[in-house]
């Protein structure tokens, strides 16, 4: 029991950092390798606030997701839009913004580098996590917080997708962006939109992590994002509830391996578990079937 | 038709001699790097590490210490009236590639005397082969895995952690522990090292069991699940050998699993890098080379200095840098010679007969150094030294 308790702790770890970055290449088409840095930054700007003044824990919260909207609306404003207009073809855009993502990672991860000089660094805040111990199960408040925001948020956005006529106008951006502006989508802004809520979840992740972590490091993004990478494709891009799934999929499968002490495996063996899912359903576990008309 | 192959032949001769000079000249070893030219008034030391990046710390800290102790030799007139030090600071940037390419660099560069290596172990193992091909005295600090100190040309500042990790097991020894747990970076060289060989044979040799051993990896960022395990376990002592952001969740995790006994970990851990764990981090106990409770002489004057010049306190990696360079000064001194290749020799008589320097005494083994290191504890943001 114990153990699904930390599968559902890890996963909802994972969960809240790729949902953003699953939200904005499932529906708009960006696969943003800024996301990582965004998340970085924001709970360093929290850490910033917080070595001035002691904030409780909602506050350093708030601050942390208004850093990552306003870093993802700027990266989206006056990197990839310009990307999107001046290149001659999707594919080509594609590949400008992913480069240009890397790009602009870089910038908030050398201030970060050189503020701290790679130390890690958390929050100075008035909460203090408690351990509830519920029959010999042993749960931090902050562990309950990150599962409960993971779940929550996960399934809230795969709702929401689905079912209201923004999600609807998101899903048709993904499926064909043309005729969606032909439908009256307004691509740009909901682009816009996206990006600034995906940064939002970001700087959620950022904050929450931080707490749960107690601290993070510059280079923390970086390595979740090769675990977001996998969870979305794990899940089938373009399904929220793929990548629900999939964050406690990869959770499950590291937990696995470390409870049989195999420690230095885990990346090899869940890699290596979700390559297996993918040779069997290329599509990833609820990802749609792609059609290719000749 | 015999004129014009003859002075073909001529030309392609010409261009051959010419090409082998301009090997030697540029190869390791030039004639000129043979020792014997006194020492210059402008001696050039690149210091080829990280600046920026994931270990920017130890590059940053290194060339700290090594500033002031360029100041120290040249106010002091150690090398000579009006001998200067010119310190070129080349980034590595926490990749292995980079490490090369700047060393191939400053390797290539005749101007430069002498190098202080690249402080990660990967980076200067890629790179210390390279140093002794090409002949250029390379004092390397931190760096302490496998590989890196091979051939008469690398020299090695920083003790290995494991000559002076002994003091750890000792000290739980002293304080009864019989049974600990290993919780370990399988994927950093250092702790794989001492993780796998080193605390294991030190702790049979104490009658100290280990009863758990988990390895993890660079990647690894939640450690509840480990966190339980030893909980459940509950040896007499914790042996955590992570680097710094993971030991501060280790810490966390470990005090929410409810596991209380004693955590001992490494210098990882000095340099303020535990201070993100805040009061889970009371009581922590680790080895450092260097540390400013350190009550000797020589290191107490190196925290002062250090104190008066930056306002702040120095941390391992200035130590080290303060010492490489130092070590360097006292190698052209021995030796009465700046170049290559009598750096190179002064090294390896100072290396012969030790120094003092912020880190206490150096001795060395070879051409690899050895200090006592002092034991330290860390309790409400300060190191004192470990009872």
């Amino acid at each position: 029991m114990q153990d699904l308790l930390n599968v559902a702790s890890l996963g909802s770890i994972y969960l809240l950092f790729a949902l953003g970055m699953a939200l904005v290449w499932g529906t708009i088409g960006i696969l943003n390798f800024a996301h990582g840095a965004t998340f970085m930054f924001s709970a360093f700007v929290g850490h910033l606030v917080t070595s001035e003044t002691e904030l409780p824990f909602l506050a350093v919260v708030l601050v942390a997701v208004l850093v990552g909207a306003a870093i993802a609306a700027l990266t989206q404003l006056l990197a990839f839009q310009p990307i999107l207009k001046r290149s001659k073809n999707q594919h080509a855009a594609e590949m400008r913004i992913l480069i240009g993502g890397i790009g602009v990672a870089a910038i908030p991860l050398a201030i970060a580098q050189h503020q701290t000089r790679s130390s890690p660094f958390g929050f100075r805040s008035s909460y203090e996590a408690e351990v509830l111990e519920i029959f010999g199960l042993r749960l931090s408040t902050t562990s309950a917080v990150v599962i409960v925001a993971g779940l929550a948020i996960g399934i809230g956005l795969t709702v929401w997708v689905r079912r209201s006529r923004r999600g609807l106008a998101l899903r048709a951006i993904g499926v064909d962006a043309e005729t969606a502006a032909g439908m009256g989508v307004n691509r740009t802004l909901l682009a816009f939109g996206t990006m600034a809520t995906a940064g939002a979840l970001a700087g959620l992740a950022g904050a929450l992590l931080t707490f749960q972590l107690g601290a993070i490091a510059p280079e923390t993004g970086d390595q979740l994002l090769i675990k977001a990478f996998a969870i979305i494709v794990l899940g089938g891009l373009g399904s929220m509830a793929g990548t629900v799934i999939g964050a406690y999929v990869l959770a499950g499968a590291e937990t696995l391996v470390l409870n049989l002490n195999y420690g230095t495996w885990v990346d090899a063996v869940s890699f290596g578990l979700i390559f297996l899912i993918l040779l069997a359903r290329p599509q990833g576990l609820l990802g749609r079937k792609e059609v290719r008309r000749t | 038709m015999g004129g014009a192959a003859r002075k073909r032949r001529t030309l392609l001769a010409g261009l051959a001699v010419s090409a082998v000079l301009a090997t030697v000249a540029c190869g390791g070893g030039a004639a000129g790097d043979s020792g014997g030219g006194g020492i210059e008034k402008t001696i050039k030391i690149a210091q080829v590490q990280d600046q920026t990046g994931p270990i920017a710390y130890a590059g940053l800290g290194a060339s700290e210490g090594a500033e002031l102790a360029i100041e120290e030799i040249e106010k002091q007139g150690f090398l000579g009236d009006g001998v200067k030090i010119e310190l070129q600071k080349l980034d590595t940037a926490g990749e292995i590639e980079r490490a090369s390419s700047e060393m191939n660099k400053a390797m290539g560069d005749r101007d430069v005397d002498a190098i202080i290596g690249p402080a990660a172990t990967q980076q200067a193992a890629t790179v210390a082969p390279l140093v002794g091909r090409q002949k250029v005295p390379t004092v390397f600090t931190q760096a302490g895995g496998e590989g890196v100190v091979i051939n008469d040309y690398t020299f090695r500042v920083t003790p290995p952690m494991e000559s002076y990790y002994e003091q750890v097991l000792e000290y739980l020894k002293d304080k009864g522990a019989k049974t600990i747990s290993v919780l370990y970076n399988a994927t950093f060289p250092t702790f794989s090292l001492l993780g796998e060989k080193g605390v294991p044979k030190m702790a049979k040799e104490r009658g100290i069991d280990i009863v758990q051993s988990l390895p993890v990896q660079m990647t690894t960022q939640d450690f509840a699940g480990q966190s339980q395990q030893i909980a459940k376990k509950n040896p007499d002592a914790l042996v955590m050998l992570l680097i710094a952001p993971q030991s501060v969740t280790a810490l966390r995790q470990l005090k929410e699993a409810g596991y209380d006994n004693q955590i001992v970990a490494t210098s990882v851990q000095a340099a303020g890098n535990i201070e993100a764990a805040g009061a889970n981090a009371n009581g922590l106990v680790y080895p450092v080379p260097f540390s400013t409770a350190m009550d000797g002489e020589s290191s107490q004057a190196f925290t002062k200095a250090f104190r008066a010049k930056f306002d702040k306190d120095p941390d391992p990696y200035a130590a080290d840098g303060y010492d490489a360079m130092w070590f360097i000064a006292r190698a052209i001194k021995a030796s009465g010679d700046s170049s290559r290749e009598g750096i190179r020799k002064g090294l390896a008589q100072v290396a012969k007969e030790g120094f003092t320097g912020a880190m206490g005494g150096l001795t060395f083994e070879g051409n690899d150094a050895r200090v006592d290191g002092a034991l330290v504890q860390w309790q409400d943001g300060k190191e004192t030294l470990a009872q």
